[in-house]
Parts: structure tokens; sequence; C-alpha cells
């Protein structure tokens, strides 16, 4: 899932990259979600008594669920979002999927094993591990979202890069996903936590990528090299390389070829037909729709077609349904909040940039010279 | 060093009442020309630009131009152990790690010195254009105070219409409307009860209350306050700080979509 680590080697190394804001400071953004990644989200974590939510005929509803209120949630609050589903994985991903059912086949396993020991707490999770979004899972979501107005685009293969190009177009805000490599697909700002439940009172964390390139001291083609090395979906890492020696190497030599031409193989061993050219051209170039092509359209949601939808078959409650779809047409009918930053522009602040800039430069020589970039903070005064 | 005195610490007092409800944190530009202040809300919805020039102060020196981060509410904390009589008297060394606030009472007698850690900040500064406005209106500060709490009992925002008649309040909710216009006064024999309208062009704008309610927190620092005004672009709100400068709040308008529809 993602690339390992990420997140917090970049806590680590670049903290001003990170920022953190409550969800109503996100009024008016249109923001693309990863779907596959929320409705995972939902599939584990909406359901009573540990339990998935279920129809009469045993059909699960929890993936429904989460998408009408929390989309409802955001709606209320103003943002606009979109949600991008997956298409066909990259060939490159076999290997990935092929580990994933392997753990799913594991855990199936282990979750006979538990019912027969009548472990309840180990039955449960288990049954967690089993969780796979499938197919349907995505078709229901989208009719819902059909029905509610809300716009979704089908990737032609990962959405995250199609999220991300979606926000380097400029035609959505940020990209909502808790998987890290949108921001290797160029993201310039990924939200995380952004379908958590309410209940859960987490501040929305916002990572800025042009701060993080900053911070770690790379340029995109560098970032996404380290991303390879700290493990992606794509293709396998060079084993005994950590986050922090990965950073460290990368800095050293600028790319994986010369890291690999350097490296110490007796002691990392780089693994066989080691494909990470071709992992490295999947983020460089991913096949994404043109987002010039796209156009988003938030609509009236349908009252009825929702009550026949999800109050028929899928056993939701009239009231509550209504109540959401009132809600939707209410969010949709009042005025936003204008930004002072879309009236003025951002200078910016003064001194401080200034310095760090200084300051990056006199470390990108050190590195040169061959010694490691050390945790960067404010120069000393 | 750096060194600013008032003898009117109840100033700064309501200064700090006046931004502390909209800023957490905000950095002081301390130059030879005075101490200026530009922040916007967590939101960015709205932003605070306080400027209080060095001439208006009792003794101002500043060798050095100092950018100095500082919490608001430690800030407001510790103006509110300074006596409403008191001297105030800010100090701060170049390159400083903490800035005093030094409060002298009036005979002398008793002298509190309170120091407060500076903080780093890394705030994004806004060019503001100067613009002229289509209307410019003046009126009594406790009027418009008034005005913004009345309405925002109905409404979760305020709609302001300005023609050549007068400027028109409206707010409308759940359990009905609300309208408050004012006409402008005929003859202005006092000028800090006189609402004057000064306009080149109709306008109509909606503002979110919440921001409105902290702006007129800056009311006791003037009696009047003028508003500016033009089409789709922020409100400007100012108050003048009696001869030491001025308080202005900029807030963006709300919007409605009509794009998408």
């Amino acid at each position: 899932m993602g690339i390992l680590g990420l997140a917090k080697l970049i806590a680590d190394i670049s903290p001003g990259a990170i920022r953190e804001q409550e969800l109503k400071h996100y009024f008016g953004r249109k923001v693309a979600i990863d779907a596959s990644m929320c409705l995972y989200q939902f599939l584990i974590a909406v359901r009573s008594e540990g339990a998935q939510l279920t129809s009469v005929d045993g059909e699960t509803t929890s993936h429904l669920m989460g998408t009408f209120y929390r989309t409802i949630r955001l709606v209320e609050q103003g943002i606009k979002p979109v949600y991008v589903f997956d298409g066909k994985p990259p060939d490159l991903k076999g290997g990935e999927l092929a580990k994933r059912a392997e753990r799913r086949d594991e855990a199936q396993k282990l979750l006979q094993a538990a019912e027969e020991a009548g472990n309840a707490e180990d039955v449960e999770k288990f049954n967690r591990r089993l969780v796979k979004v499938t197919k349907t899972h995505a078709e229901e979501a989208k009719q819902l979202l059909q029905l509610m107005g809300i716009p979704f685009i089908d990737a032609p293969c990962e959405a995250e890069a199609q999220c991300a190009a979606l926000v380097k177009a400029g035609k959505v805000y940020a990209t909502a996903t808790e998987d890290m490599d949108a921001l290797t697909f160029g993201c310039n700002v990924l939200l995380r936590r952004l379908t958590f439940s309410e209940a859960r009172k987490m501040p929305i964390q916002e990572f800025h990528f042009d701060k993080v390139l900053e911070g770690l001291e790379l340029n995109h083609n560098e970032f996404i090299d380290l991303c390879i090395m700290l493990g992606c979906d794509y293709t396998n890492s060079i084993k005994g390389v950590g986050p922090k020696r990965a950073i460290e190497l990368i800095k050293t030599h600028r790319s994986l070829e010369k890291i690999i031409e350097n490296l110490d193989t007796k002691k990392f061993p780089v693994p066989e037909d080691w494909n990470y050219k071709q992992a490295r051209l999947l983020f460089q170039e991913p096949e994404i729709t043109d987002p010039e092509t796209i156009d988003l359209k938030w609509t009236e949601p349908d009252e009825e077609g929702l009550i026949k939808y999800l109050c028929g078959d899928k056993q939701f409650n009239e009231e509550r349904v209504r109540n959401g779809a009132k809600k939707l047409h209410k969010a949709r009918n009042t005025s936003t909040q204008g930004r002072l930053d879309t009236f003025f522009k951002v200078l910016s602040s003064p001194n401080p940039l200034k310095r760090k800039v200084e300051d990056s430069k006199t470390t990108n020589k050190k590195n040169k010279k061959g010694t490691t970039g050390k945790p960067r903070g404010r120069p000393p005064k | 060093m750096f060194e600013a005195r008032l003898v009117q610490s109840a100033i700064l007092k309501k200064v700090l009442d006046a931004i502390k409800d909209l800023l957490t944190e905000a950095t002081f530009e301390c130059s030879d020309s005075g101490i200026q202040v530009q922040a916007m809300d967590n939101a960015h919805v709205s932003l605070v630009s306080l400027n209080l020039r060095s001439d208006g102060f009792d003794k101002y020196r500043c060798d050095r131009n100092l950018s100095m981060g500082m919490s608001i509410a430690c800030m407001s904390k510790i103006l509110r152990c300074a006596g409403s009589e008191d001297t105030v008297t800010l100090r701060a060394v170049d390159n400083p790690e903490n800035i005093t606030f030094i409060f002298e009472s009036p005979n002398k007698e008793k002298l509190a010195e309170y120091e407060m850690k500076l903080i780093n900040m890394d705030q994004e500064h806004l060019g503001i254009p100067e613009t002229s406005y289509s209307c410019v209106v003046k009126m009594p500060s406790q009027e418009f105070s008034r005005i913004c709490r009345d309405l925002s009992q109905f409404g979760e925002s305020i709609t302001f219409a300005c023609s050549k008649e007068g400027i028109k309040f409206s707010a409308s909710g759940d359990y009905g409307q609300a309208t408050v216009k004012l006409a402008q006064t005929a003859d202005a024999d006092n000028e800090e009860e006189a609402v004057v309208v000064n306009m080149q062009e109709p306008v109509k704008l909606t503002f979110s209350c919440r921001y409105l309610n902290c702006f007129i927190k800056a009311g006791p620092l003037c009696a009047q306050v003028q508003l500016s005004m033009s089409n789709d672009v922020p409100l400007v709100c100012e108050y003048k700080i009696g001869d030491i400068g001025h308080i202005r709040y900029y807030l963006a308008p709300k919007i409605d979509d009509d794009e998408e529809n």
C-alpha cells in the first residue's frame, strides 16, 4: 500500500511540509477522493458489533452507508468532492497484488482456525483482513453518487495518478487519500484523514509536495527514486536499505543508477532483474485521462431515486435518507464563503524563506563532497 | 534594541481585544516607522492589518528592523495584568528570543515586568493593492456593532446593500427575516454620530456574521467605523486608533456558485 514509511520520513525531515487543519477550513474547495481507498475504509470501519452492515439477503452495505453519510458531511462543510475510481491495475502491480492475495489466503486460514478455537477477538481481526473492495462495491457506490449528484471519474489505471493529474491541472485543490504515492505522482496537495469518521476527531493532514521537495532537498525525479527505494507497489526494494539509508543514498548519488554503481552489493543485495526503470516511468508518465477533457458537475440530489435505491433492498431508514438528501440540497443552495487569497496575491514571507534557500544551497555543496545531509532546521542565529 | 512606550496601556489592551478572536499568533514587524501586523485567520477568510505609527508612541526606538512572532492569546493574558492607568513599555534586544512588557503605575510605585517567549513563524504575506471602492460608508461604530449582533440572530450571513439613500443590512434564516436601513445623516452637527455615504456605484455584498462579530470587538477603539466596499471584492472595515494608527479588517465575501448550475 502506497510508499513504505514515507509519511514518517517527511514528518521527521521536513515537518514544515505537513499542516494540520480542521475540516471546516476546507469550505469551497474541490477535492478528488481516491474512491477505492475510502470504500476500503468504509468496509473496515462502518460496522455494527464487529460485523459489516448487510441487507436482508446478506449483501454488504457498509460501503454505501459510508459513502452516503461521509459525503454528506463533506458537502455540508462546503467541500465539493469528486470520487476517482481505479481502472485496471498496471502490469507491474501484479507482484504486489499476488502478495496481497497470498496474505488474504493466509488470513482465511487463520480465520478458520480462530473460528474452530472459538476466539472471537481473532475472528474479528482476521475477518477484517479479508476485506476486499470488489467491482460490485464500486459499481454500487457509483450508482449512489450519481443519485446524490456527486461527480465521479473512472481512471484508466491508478486512481492516485488521475487525482494527481487533476490537482496539477488545477481542476481540484487536493487529493484525498491515505496512500502517500499520490505525492510520488506529483500531486501538489495531499489530504489525509478527510473521510475519517467525525467521532475520531482527527484533524486533516495536509502535505504540500513543493515543501516536501524543498525540505528533503530533492527534485521530483530524485523523489521518485527515493520512493522506489522505500518500497512502492510496483517493484521490489533493496534489502537492508531503510528510510534513513535511502535518503542518505539519494542525496549523495542523486539517482538509482548511481546508487547501484556505488552500493556495496554484498551488504545490500540489489534485487535480480530489478525493473526500477519501469516503475519510475510509471510514476513519471502514468496512464491517465487528460484532465482538460474532464468536466466536473455537481448536481441536485435525486431524493426519490435515493429512497428507492437505499430504502428498498438495502434497507436504509427512509427518514434518515430524506434528511440526508435535504442536507445535500441545502448545501448546494447556500453561497460559499470566499477566500482572501483568491483576491490578494500571496507574497512569499520575506526573511525566513530567503534564508532557507541559502541554507539548502550550502548543504547541497556539502553533499557533493560526499558528506550526508544533516536534518534541517533554522540556521543558527 | 527595540523600545516602545505608551502612556495609555488601555489602547494596547483594546487593540489586543480587537484581534484575539481572529488570530492565534501573528508576526509584529517593527521598524523605524512603527509597528505593523498583517495576518490572516486560519481559514484565510479574513485579514487583520494593524498599523501603529512610531510618532504615536510616547517614546519609540528601533535600531534594527525586527519581526517578532507572538502568541496573541499569551500577549492578551499579559496585557490583562496591566492596570488601565498604567504606562506600558515593550522592549526587546536585537535578534530577540523574548519580548518584555513593562507596566508602570501612574505614581511610579509599582513596576511589573512580564517576559514572553517569541515564536518562529512562517507566515504568508498578502499584497493588498490600493483600490478605490464603489462605496465608502462612515457610521458610528456602536451602531454597526449593534446591527451585526442583532442580525446575526437571524442568519449566518448579513447582506450589505448600499445605494445613494443609505445602507441596508439584511439577514434571513429559518425564523424569518431582518432588515435595518440607515439613511445618510442630513445635517452632520455631531461628526461622531453621523452616517456618511460616499457612493460611486451601488453595491450588494454578503458577509459571514462570524467574522463581522469579531471585527466589532474593535468598536471601543473608535467612535466611527469606515466600511469600504466594491462588488465581488473583500470588505474593508477600518477603525482609527487615536492618533497613533489604525486597524483594518478585510473580509472575503460569500459567493453564489452558479458555475456548476
